[in-house]
């Protein structure tokens, strides 16, 4: 028994042993968990550090974004203000081009006029005996088509002294205007076929269609609408003309036809008012 | 010569007035001489041209009697078409009607009359007879019922048919006394007959703005203020309660305005997207856009007399303008004119009744007047200058105009004669503005 211990005495001593440190070696050992803790923390400082330089560079950028935003922001807005401004500037200009181009051909109809009265009374007496002069002009027919025919003037009227485009297209807007859509017409159509070159076409087709719907001939009124489609499809009128043919279409009970119309007017005229109003009709439409 | 003659200008002391008759008779075969070159009108009158015809409303005896002639007096003055001429003091012209007609035309003449009104008082309402001074004859007779309360707001109404009915025998125009216009004060709607007359609130509790007349002059239209914002209400302007058009139970629905036929209405209607005109028919349906504002403001609408177009005020250029169309939303067509960066702008167009011209209000330096443009060649005329002129709306005659006026102060109604000039009162309290003139009604009500 004794000898069992003494051979084991060796061993525990030995194996204890380890487990009892030194002062020094506790010394050491804390010395260096300070060193680290010290590399640590200024490691920790330096990434703070690092970081906040990120961060007031992130600031930095943010606000220098917000800024440029909001300077990007009233840039826009006044662009827009402007393009507003420069919008209700061209519709002024638009309106006044109208109402001077309205005054324009008033003048030119008065000038007509006064040509006309100057020609009547400049014409030679050998006119009322019944000259025939040399001047073609188209037959006044409220129906039929334009077809040249060579006339002779009334006695008392010299060459100048029929009525001029402008004079005819303003005789016939008043008489119109007025009520008389027969005298209108006569002479709308009078001007479209005597004067077939005149700016004033589209505009004279357009208002023989409006006569015709005054008198209540809705297939007049519909010819004379589709012609000014047909024939000036870059005037002002034509999107006018194709909405006013799909409302005659739908007055008369053909949806089909109207609903047709007003999809072709606004694929063709998709930036007019009209072609506005024609996407409500079709929305409404039974 | 006249305004020597004319008696009211003349003192109701008997003698003057008798040297004054005694020298109208003395001059009155010269006058007459002088007469021969007039022209005749209608019932063949005749006077001098380019004056008004004289015209004397003799006392009438009998039950509301006088309120009879000075009915028909004052509406003959207000018509504007002829000169009333009075009869001061009761004897003498109750001593005017007992004479026979063969003494009376050459005094009545002498009193430079082309016509006299005889009214008779009868059981079923009045006897009218009217006298071509000149010819010494009757030249029309009629019978006029009227209602059995005299003195009551129908009674006044067919009395002034009877004077329209006079002045139309007179001057082959019918005037404009048995009409009503309505106006809005303190967020009212109320009626007033043409005269000033029987004012009375039509419109039910809440904001009520922008009344408009339908064609059959019983129904009326006007915007109301709700919880959902504005709605136009329809109803009968001799009570009941008002029909709120269920197509303007959302949003800014203002300034309805009816067809000529009274089956549709047209109205703006406002909400983020701008203001633009809506029609609906009256009879149901959904309503429908009818401008393309392009978030502009569209507003006023009123229709031409035929109701094939609209009038309208539209802020599409910049500022408001009045601008015509057809009723379907096309041809759109700027009326007033402008120049390039003018502030000053036009609107609430109002179309005569005889389609010749529109009236509306312009700004002139600033402040509102009331013009009116020919549609023929498209020349303007200012109607009015003292203070600030706003709302303007036509009689029936196309020639007299009923509109806001701060002349004397405060917001009254003025009616305007836009041939003469001439101006009177129409209301007396404050704060009365947006008149609309109904058409003649003379068939009841």
């Amino acid at each position: 028994m004794i000898r069992g211990v003494r051979c084991l005495l060796p061993v525990v001593l030995l194996a204890t042993g380890a487990c009892f440190a030194t002062r020094e070696d506790v010394q050491a050992l804390h010395t260096d968990v300070q060193t680290l803790r010290a590399g640590n923390a200024r490691s920790d400082s330096a990434r703070r550090a690092s970081l906040d330089r990120v961060v007031a560079s992130l600031n930095i950028v943010r606000d220098s974004l917000g800024l440029l935003s909001n300077r990007v922001v009233k840039m826009q807005g006044d662009v827009r203000g402007d393009l507003y401004n420069v919008g209700q500037q061209l519709l002024q200009i638009q309106e006044l081009t109208g109402q001077s181009q309205q005054r324009v051909q008033e003048l030119r109809a008065s000038l007509e006029a006064r040509q006309s009265d100057i020609a009547s009374s400049a014409a030679p007496p050998q006119m009322s005996a019944g000259t025939p002069p040399a001047t073609t002009s188209g037959a006044a027919s409220p129906s039929g088509p334009p077809r040249a025919v060579t006339t002779a003037p009334a006695p008392s009227a010299g060459a100048g002294a029929t009525p001029g485009p402008n004079q005819l297209f303003q005789i016939s807007l008043e008489q119109l205007r007025r009520g008389s859509p027969g005298a209108a017409r006569t002479g709308l159509q009078t001007l479209l076929q005597q004067y077939p070159t005149s700016d004033l076409v589209p505009d004279a087709q357009f208002y023989l269609g409006e006569a015709y719907h005054q008198e209540g001939n809705a297939a007049g009124a519909d010819s004379a609408y589709a012609a000014v489609v047909s024939g000036y499809p870059t005037s002002p009128r034509a999107p006018t003309a194709l909405y006013k043919r799909a409302l005659g279409m739908e007055e008369k009970g053909n949806v089909t036809g109207a609903r047709g119309l007003l999809n072709d007017l606004v694929q063709r005229y998709p930036r007019s008012d009209e072609a506005a109003l024609a996407k409500e009709r079709l929305r409404t439409l039974k | 010569m006249i305004a020597l003659i004319r008696s009211d200008l003349l003192p109701a002391r008997t003698p003057r007035l008798c040297f004054a008759l005694a020298m109208a008779l003395c001059l009155a075969p010269f006058m007459s001489r002088a007469q021969d070159t007039t022209h005749a009108v209608r019932i063949g009158l005749t006077y001098q041209p380019g004056t008004k015809p004289g015209v004397i409303v003799l006392a009438v005896r009998g039950a509301w009697g006088d309120s009879i002639q000075g009915i028909i007096a004052r509406d003959l003055d207000y018509g504007d078409r002829v000169e009333v001429i009075g009869l001061p003091g009761t004897p003498a012209a109750s001593s005017l009607e007992g004479i026979g007609p063969g003494v009376s035309y050459p005094l009545w003449k002498s009193l430079n009359a082309a016509a006299a009104v005889q009214a008779t008082v009868t059981s079923s309402g009045v006897h009218v007879a009217v006298h071509d001074v000149t010819g010494r004859k009757i030249v029309q007779v009629a019978d006029f019922p009227l209602p059995p309360t005299g003195g009551s707001t129908e009674w006044r109404l067919a009395v002034h048919g009877v004077a329209d009915e006079v002045e139309q025998w007179i001057t082959g125009t019918r005037g404009v006394a048995q009409t009503r216009i309505l106006f809005v004060r303190g967020g009212r709607v109320y009626v007033v007959d043409s005269d000033g007359f029987g004012e009375r609130l039509i419109s039910d509790a809440g904001l009520s703005l922008s009344p408009a007349w339908a064609p059959d002059g019983h129904t009326i239209s006007y915007s109301v203020l709700g919880s959902r914002g504005w709605s136009i209400v329809t109803k009968d302007v001799a009570g009941g309660a008002g029909h709120t058009l269920p197509s303007t139970t959302t949003g800014l629905n203002t300034t309805p305005a009816f067809s000529p036929n009274g089956l549709t209405l047209a109205y703006s209607h406002g909400d983020e997207a701008g203001t633009d005109l809506m029609l609906v028919d009256l009879a149901g349906g959904g309503p429908r856009r009818i401008t393309v504002g392009h978030g502009s403001d569209n507003t006023s609408p009123e229709f031409s007399p035929n109701g094939r177009r609209i009038a309208f005020t539209s802020g599409r250029a910049g500022h408001p303008e009045v601008y015509i169309m057809d009723v379907d939303g096309s041809n759109v067509e700027l009326l007033t004119p402008f120049n390039f960066g003018d502030q000053n702008y036009r609107s609430n167009p109002d179309w005569a009744p005889d389609a010749q011209h529109i009236a509306f209000e312009s700004q002139i330096g600033g402040i509102f007047q009331i013009m009116v443009i020919s549609l023929r060649d498209r020349s303007v005329k200012q109607l009015t200058s003292e203070g600030v002129n706003e709302d303007p709306a036509w009689a029936p005659d196309a020639r007299h105009l009923v509109f806001t006026s701060s002349r004397t102060g405060v917001k009254q109604l003025f009616i305007l004669d836009s041939e003469s000039g001439r101006a009177r009162q129409l209301t007396h309290a404050g704060g009365a503005r947006l008149a609309a003139w109904s058409r003649s009604l003379g068939h009841g009500r």
